[in-house]
């Protein structure tokens, strides 16, 4: 009923239940694709760890991830044959890059040759992608559930789309920090990531870690990518570098060294991104989050979490 | 001389040069409009990979992101001119600063960042620029871009009520690009091109010498940014329209193709990688389709393949100095280094200094004076501090407690370039030379802090920039007689001899006319002529008045030439006096051999 | 044991090593003597094969090893203690030593190793769960050299165990030394600059200077005034 106050209090409950759903709103897309943020910057991390090489062409090996799968379940392929052979080739790629744009250009000494090198693969990708698929976007089938299908929480109706890849990455991030900790190769990582030569000494064949690594690392990117797609629901040969960009800042924040740091900023930096878009515009929320990349590398260049390395003369 | 450089040299030949750009310019005329316009790009280009060239190639910050510069300098001049009705000359003069403040201002938090980091920073700002621009679209008209600019192709720019021809407009451009040209490349062999590449190859060494590294990158910055905005300027009126679109990360990929093809770190190479890809995808219709992959392929494997693009496969040179445009007459060597008055005088005093690493004390109360006119050697075994205090005086490090005097000046706190300014100069254990700087670049680096011309006077060669540049070559030259290094005088350090590299610091810290040196293990890996020809120097320097400090761990090399001798041993001073005092002493020995009977639990 | 003949090391244009010959019987310590910078670190790098030497051989029981990359080396039985006490700072105690086993493929239980370490070093076991970085140095150096003798190397490689520790702490890892060589016929190779320590544990010593081998033979014969002409000239 309207009108006397009892009315317009139940037409300002109404407003701002409407207020509160659609803030809920972002902030679970925020979570779900901070969540992939987190990811990314995981798979970034692992390749750091191993080489002290942040691999700039991530974004397009995401891309490849995505696009090959929509692709080829466009083409009919079965759906889980097709993100196997996505999977499949995001490994190869980053297997690739380290081969041939990174560890030449290690021994060259210096990071400008690899910064410019994986960018490089990054540039090639995108450009093979535009090739042989076109420049288009790409309508990302639905892999995860349907893309109607909706949950209520809190009120707020959300996809279950984007709650399964919140929780897919979760676990993810969750099981590859069990498995840092605990396991065989986890060990080996560690102890690479710490000291190369020490490890070495201590009979762990280093080559063979980092190249495990890398393709470990291709698989979190094709993943992700795939995640991400779902999510967004397209796929073109350009989008990875923005994704980058963010999962860069999430890994920064997050400190270099650490798994949990990046899940932890990732759903910070997500939740952040989904609001400003939300109540501003996309746009904005780019904005701030490269001013906020800037800000904190300016003023703390190790990162929130990472340690500060010591130049020795 | 294989053709590919004979090649080269004709190329660089400013008759050749010459004789092209008038022929173009003349050539406008009788040529088609598309052919003129094409020209004008070209322009455009080479602007752009010159000004990445100084920034990523020289300077050595990596620039991902340079469509950034592009963009703002391109709508700031449209803008200006539509909007605010502004003339020609003044919207390009106005992209031109506005770029460089953009530069200048982008500097101060990159400056702070290392390497990689740097990388993703500089793509965030190109992706920033992209994205304000879009949104923007009150100032810039957003996505659909500004139309309507005036154009000479279209007849509808103006300079004073003169309508501007293309012909005229590549004429202006042509002459705007031969003078930012000729003022770069003297800006390049100056003392600021070297303190650049300075920077580029050790921000460290470059402090021993004076040279500041925060300073110097946001000059570099602001001076990249300046020619983009040039660039940019011109880029404008000669479409007629611009999107964002046209300052996409491709569009940074694309400058960054240019420089790193031509060869980053050569000015003509710049020319050539301009030239090439902008003739390429007009030549090659299906090299628009493959455009990214070959632009992919060549970032991975120039580096590996092709490190000096193609001004290296040319054999042309960039040259770091005058050398070649100057000669003076060689000076007496007493001119090269000033006599100092006051010998014996107090000219460091090391007071009471402790120098602690979180809780590892490397210095432990140290007390030291080095007097003018003297060499006092440091000695002591592995991890005693030594170089630890070279450290402390040079201003690398700032005592945890305790004070460093200079002149009865207080210098502990003070930024290394700032000491070095002052007259401390330094060596370092490993010699930090510019590896493709020849032995006359390096040891001109040395007279950095002693420079007065300022990058104006630099860039166009004046009477008082020719002058000075003149006397400190020609001090070069007698540092280099005196090193017995003449020989080597244009071969690029890299090359030679270790022990070569080692004379080449030492004249260089000579150059800067000091008036402390610390020489941090000088005498390692040197042959016993090499030795002869340090000591030497140690001893001409020492004549002159100048205050030596000198580590070292050969002792006969010590012994002709030090006046008193210093043991250090764990952070403290364990003995004091002249080297055969110093054999006997039981805590000398003791220190470097250990102790007879170890104490049993 | 182990054998070097007419190793030569260089990083660029310097020459660490100059054609030096070495040889190591079982069951002995062998000490290599000399200032900084005398070519101890590099020649230990070139036997577990962290730099590759420029001419000459290294016999490890009379197999040529040169071609073996350096974890291949540590699963043959050569364990290197580097100088500096490099550990891994940020693992904890126990997983350092998880690290410096498992990978060698060694025979034996895990458990019993590491409860021998905790027997020889008490304040080890106390501190198994922290950080190897927050131990104190002589701690360290005690974590390190379980780390190299856990899996029972035959060769020992030890870069100046004893530089900025407590005398009291040295003498603790000396006796450690020696008493993992006498215990099994295995070989320990380590280095110094303090020559009177080493000497008073080595059965041979070898004196370094400048890379190249001035003097050598029983440790008896070394100690004198001869050594201390190798540091002061």
């Amino acid at each position: 009923m309207h009108g006397g106050p009892c009315g317009s209090a139940r037409i300002f409950l109404a407003e701002s239940t409407k207020t509160m759903v659609f803030f809920l709103q972002m902030v679970f897309a925020g979570l779900s694709v901070g969540a992939v943020y987190a990811l990314i910057a995981l798979g970034l991390n692992l390749t750091f760890w191993t080489t002290r090489v942040l691999n700039f062409g991530q974004g397009s090996v995401l891309m490849i991830g995505a696009m090959l799968t929509a692709v080829l379940i466009g083409y009919g392929v079965n759906l889980l044959l097709a993100v196997l052979i996505a999977l499949v080739a995001t490994c190869l790629v980053l297997i690739i890059t380290e081969v041939v744009a990174i560890r030449p250009l290690l021994k060259a000494g210096g990071s400008m040759g690899w910064v410019v090198s994986t960018l490089g693969v990054g540039v090639f990708l995108q450009g093979l992608a535009s090739l042989v698929f076109g420049t288009q976007a790409v309508a990302f089938p639905d892999v995860l559930f349907s893309s109607s299908a909706t949950l209520q929480i809190f009120g707020a109706w959300v996809s279950v789309q984007y709650i399964a890849v919140f929780v897919i990455c979760v676990v993810i991030v969750g099981l590859m920090e069990l498995f840092l900790r605990r396991s065989t190769w986890g060990y080996g990582v560690r102890a690479v990531a710490h000291d190369r030569e020490l490890a070495s000494l201590m009979g762990i064949p280093v080559r063979k870690v980092v190249l495990l690594s890398f393709a470990v690392s291709g698989l979190l990117a094709g993943v992700a990518g795939i995640l991400v797609s779902q999510i967004s629901g397209t796929v073109d040969p350009g989008f990875g570098l923005h994704l980058l960009i963010l999962a860069f800042v999430a890994a920064v924040l997050g400190g270099m060294g650490s798994a949990v740091g990046a899940l932890i900023a990732g759903l910070g930096l997500g939740v952040l991104e989904k609001l400003i878009a939300g109540y501003y515009s996309p746009a904005a929320a780019q904005t701030v989050a490269f001013v906020l990349l800037v800000a904190v590398l300016a003023m703390r260049p190790q990162g929130l979490l990472g340690k500060k390395e010591m130049v020795k003369v | 001389m294989n053709p590919l450089h004979m090649l080269g040299k004709a190329i660089s030949s400013p008759w050749l040069v010459g004789g092209v750009c008038i022929a173009a310019a003349a050539g406008a005329s009788f040529a088609d409009q598309g052919t003129v316009q094409m020209w004008c790009f070209l322009i455009v280009n080479i602007m752009l990979a010159q000004s990445i060239n100084v920034l990523t190639g020289v300077a050595g910050q990596i620039s991902l992101g340079h469509a950034g510069f592009l963009a703002i300098g391109s709508y700031a001049a449209a803008i200006l001119l539509k909007d605010y009705g502004l003339s020609f000359p003044v919207a390009v003069v106005a992209s031109v600063l506005i770029s460089a403040a953009v530069g200048y201002v982008l500097a101060i938090p990159s400056g702070r960042v290392r390497e990689f980091y740097l990388a993703m920073m500089s793509l965030a700002f190109g992706l920033i620029v992209y994205e304000l621009v879009r949104e923007w679209r009150g100032m810039t008209g957003g996505v659909m871009g500004m139309r309507g600019i005036p154009s000479p192709g279209l007849g509808t720019l103006e300079v004073f009520g003169w309508g501007v021809s293309p012909e005229w407009y590549f004429r202006i451009m042509l002459v705007s690009l031969i003078g930012m040209m000729i003022m770069l490349r003297n800006f390049i062999k100056s003392h600021f091109g070297r303190a650049f590449y300075a920077i580029h190859v050790s921000e460290i060494a470059a402090g021993s010498l004076g040279i500041s590294s925060g300073g110097t990158k946001r000059f570099a910055y602001a001076l990249s940014g300046g020619i983009a905005g040039l660039a940019a300027g011109f880029y404008a009126f000669l479409v007629g329209y611009i999107t964002p679109e046209s300052f996409t990360l491709m569009r940074s990929v694309e400058i960054l193709v240019m420089a790193v093809v031509g060869g980053l770190g050569s000015l003509a190479g710049q020319v050539l990688g301009a030239g090439l890809f902008t003739y390429l995808p007009q030549q090659l219709q299906a090299f628009n389709d493959y455009q990214y992959i070959v632009y992919g392929l060549i970032l991975v494997f120039s580096f590996t393949l092709l490190p000096r693009g193609l001004a290296g496969l040319l054999g042309t040179q960039t040259r770091y100095s005058k050398h070649d445009q100057l000669s003076g007459q060689v000076p007496g060597l007493d001119t090269v280094l000033s006599r100092r008055s006051g010998s014996g005088q107090a000219l460091v005093e090391v007071c009471d200094v402790v120098m602690s690493f979180s809780g590892l004390r490397a210095l432990d109360g140290v007390s030291l004076t080095v007097r003018r006119g003297t060499v006092t050697g440091l000695v002591g075994p592995n991890g005693s501090g030594k170089s630890t205090l070279v450290n402390v005086i040079s201003g690398m490090y700032t005592p945890t407690v305790g004070d460093v005097y200079f002149k009865g000046e207080k210098i502990s706190g003070w930024p290394a370039h700032r000491v070095a300014r002052a007259g401390v100069t330094r060596t370092f254990q490993d010699p930090r030379n510019v590896p493709s700087f020849s032995v006359r670049e390096n040891i001109l680096m040395g007279a950095h802090r002693l420079y007065t011309h300022g990058a104006f006077a630099a860039s166009v060669n004046s009477a008082g920039a020719q002058r000075e540049e003149g006397r400190f070559l020609a001090c070069t030259q007698g540092l280099m007689e005196a090193a017995g290094l003449s020989a080597y005088a244009d071969d690029p350090v890299g090359d030679l001899p270790y022990g070569i590299q080692r004379l080449v610091e030492v004249a260089r810290a000579l150059a800067s006319d000091p008036e402390l040196l610390l020489l941090d293990e000088p005498a390692a890996g040197l042959s016993d002529t090499e030795a002869e020809r340090l000591m030497a120097l140690i001893r001409m320097a020492r004549d002159h008045g100048v205050g030596v400090m000198l580590i070292d761990h050969h002792m006969d090399f010590l012994e002709e030439l030090v006046d008193e001798v210093v043991t250090f041993d764990a952070g403290q001073e364990i003995y004091r006096g002249d080297m055969a005092g110093m054999r006997d002493d039981p805590s000398v020995i003791e220190a470097y051999l250990g102790k007879e009977e170890t104490s049993h639990a | 044991m182990l054998e070097l003949r007419d190793i030569s090391v260089s990083y660029g244009a310097i020459d660490a090593v100059k054609r030096v010959d070495l040889s190591a019987a079982p069951g002995t310590i062998t000490a290599l003597i000399g200032a900084n910078g005398a070519g101890k670190s590099s020649l230990l790098k070139a036997v577990s094969g962290l730099v590759k030497p420029k001419t000459g051989q290294i016999l490890l029981d009379g197999y040529d090893i040169g071609a073996l990359q350096p974890h291949e080396r540590a699963r043959l039985g050569i364990a290197h203690a580097l100088e500096g006490r490099r550990l891994f700072h940020q693992h904890t105690v126990e997983e350092n030593l998880v690290t410096a086993w498992h990978f060698r493929h060694p025979s034996g239980d895990f458990k019993r190793a590491v409860d021998q370490v905790y027997a020889n070093f008490p304040i080890l076991a106390e501190r198994r769960r922290l950080k190897a970085g927050t131990l104190s140095g002589g701690q360290q150096q005690m974590l390190i050299l379980s780390m190299a003798t856990l899996h029972e190397p035959r060769l020992v490689l030890l870069d100046e165990p004893s530089l900025g520790l407590a005398p009291i702490i040295v003498s603790q890892i000396y006796e450690f030394i020696r008493g993992y060589c006498d215990e099994g016929g295995r070989t320990v190779v380590l280095s110094e600059q303090m020559a009177s320590l080493a000497l008073k544990v080595a059965d041979q010593g070898y004196v370094l200077r400048q890379g190249e081998v001035v003097q050598s033979g029983e440790s008896a014969k070394l100690k004198g005034d001869g050594l201390a002409g190798a540091y002061l000239g």
